[in-house]
């Protein structure tokens, strides 16, 4: 029996979606709407304490973090290997893996909660967005959720994000120009997890990741949305936000 | 043959010194001081991911042509590739928890242990050095996360303020190590691993850096791990690597703390 308890295919939830969907695994999808607290709500509290999603269940053991979630995943289920068997390979997964993490997504998700999830929860009556800060067990994610909320985010704060998404996306890029994929000579769970950050990037940095500054990001995302297991992951998407996707979709070639 | 570029045996270098001894791999010993940056020359081991890494002091394990950087992730190379010493867990999610500790231990703990480290002893000691020499030394440094790491050993950032709220972070990573040791010896479960490596070479400097936190009187079992660590051949092999007479004082800037607050 195995549950995944995921918001929509982005970010960390799209990881364990779109892992679990290379390698044709079935499971019982609890989605969980993360503008309305769903998950800091007790009864997702009792699965997974941090109030974090994404969070699996699989014979009874819970898992949370999703880029281990991911790799568990790939041991244990059978189905296409999507971890390289050359330890330098796995070693190089790994590492883009923790800067993708740790360093990238942290910056790209602070812009985004600045314009998109801020924005899309502040109308809300005051005394129940400060209730439901309340409700959240971690520290660090309460801050960040008080300084979505009532834009808080620092001028200083979000110019460093932006400049690291820059700085990020040229070292990206440049990876690419040496290896068709993250970890090297195949596709893995480092493409998966880059696919989830990176995905709409030619939509929210336009001005950063377009064909001409970025064409191995762009022809590497196309060609991870080209898959079936990401088409068939995105269109598990509920709102506007998978729909970004397509920004992928290749145009039709035009007669020369 | 492989080639390890460490320093003293404590923290990040301590890592991949033990792991070494634990599965007995024949390795040479590159031996730095990262306080004279040898680690920014042009002459020491590069690569891309190695210039970029969050753990920018090193150490780096130099196996053929390949550079690998990041202490966690050298650790689970050096596990599979010598996979008769069984430094990974045989259970698929026993696996699992030793991989979300090495997460959870890099960017919960570490950062709040260095600031510590450096704090008490790396600022002294640079202190006592030509201080324009090192400014300009540092200044030099790339990227530019790094350059701030090392300047904030210098330039009063570390006030008593920030170093309450430092030890106050560190609550929470310990409290769940403590907790995670009521239920098992070592931190993945009933068999020995990669995490507990880990978790020792950041845990081992806090009875010191941190008596409020980690004591025999709070962490009761954290010391009990402490002291059945130090009861394995290979880390008291790691251990007498060291070439000064204060090793538990070496420390680096860390990986930085999560922006996010």
């Amino acid at each position: 029996m195995l549950t995944l308890y995921h918001w929509e295919p982005n970010a960390n939830s799209g990881k364990p979606m779109l892992a679990l969907a290379e390698k044709g695994v079935e499971y019982q999808s609890h989605y969980l709407d993360l503008l309305n607290f769903d998950q800091h709500k007790p009864e997702y509290l009792r699965i997974n304490p941090d109030g974090t999603i994404p969070a699996m269940v699989h014979e009874g053991k819970v898992l949370t973090e999703s880029t281990p979630m991911m790799e568990y995943v790939d041991e244990t289920f059978d189905g296409p290997p999507l971890r390289p068997t050359d330890p330098k390979e796995r070693w190089r997964m790994r590492w883009w893996m923790r800067f993708f993490d740790a360093y990238f997504a942290p910056s790209l998700s602070m812009i985004g909660w600045s314009i998109f999830v801020g924005p899309a929860v502040r109308s809300r009556d005051r005394a129940e967005l400060e209730a439901a800060i309340e409700r959240i067990p971690l520290e660090a994610r309460r801050v960040a959720w008080r300084k979505a909320m009532f834009n808080q985010f620092s001028d200083s704060e979000l110019a460093e994000s932006r400049r690291r998404v820059a700085f990020a996306t040229v070292a990206l890029e440049q990876h690419l120009t040496t290896y068709p994929w993250v970890a090297g000579s195949s596709f893995s769970l480092a493409d998966i997890n880059g696919f989830n950050l990176g995905y709409a990037l030619p939509l929210s940095q336009p001005e950063r990741c377009n064909d001409e500054k970025t064409p191995h990001i762009m022809e590497w995302l196309r060609k991870i949305y080209e898959r079936p297991a990401t088409q068939a992951t995105w269109k598990k998407g509920r709102t506007a936000m998978a729909q970004r996707v397509t920004v992928l979709q290749r145009k039709p070639q035009e007669p020369t | 043959m492989i080639e390890l570029y460490h320093s003293e045996p404590n923290i990040y270098y301590l890592k991949p010194l033990i792991a070494l001894k634990e599965v007995r791999a024949p390795f040479t010993s590159r031996y730095f001081d990262p306080t004279s940056f040898e680690q920014y020359s042009p002459s020491f081991p590069q690569s891309a991911e190695s210039t970029l890494n969050l753990e920018r002091e090193g150490p780096l394990l130099v196996d053929g042509v390949t550079v690998l950087s990041s202490s966690f992730f050298i650790l689970e190379y050096i596990a599979e590739a010598f996979p008769a010493a069984s430094l990974y867990p045989a259970d698929p999610y026993e696996r699992y928890r030793t991989r979300a500790w090495g997460q959870f231990i890099a960017l919960q703990l570490a950062p709040a242990v260095c600031a510590l480290g450096c704090a008490r002893y790396l600022a002294p000691a640079l202190k006592s050095r030509d201080a324009q020499q090192l400014k300009a030394r540092l200044e030099r440094i790339e990227p530019q996360e790094r350059r701030s790491a090392w300047m904030a050993v210098i330039d009063g950032t570390y006030d008593d303020g920030v170093l309450a709220a430092v030890r106050e972070r560190l609550q929470m990573p310990v409290k769940r190590i403590e907790d995670a040791l009521g239920n098992s010896s070592w931190l993945a479960g009933g068999q020995y691993s990669v995490a507990d490596i880990d978790a020792f070479a950041m845990l081992a400097p806090l009875p010191d850096l941190a008596p409020q936190v980690v004591s025999a009187a709070a962490t009761p079992r954290i010391m009990q791990f402490l002291s059945r660590m130090r009861e394995r051949p290979a880390v008291q092999q790691a251990l007498g690597l060291a070439r000064t007479a204060h090793p538990q004082e070496a420390f680096v800037p860390g990986a930085e703390p999560s922006r996010w607050g």
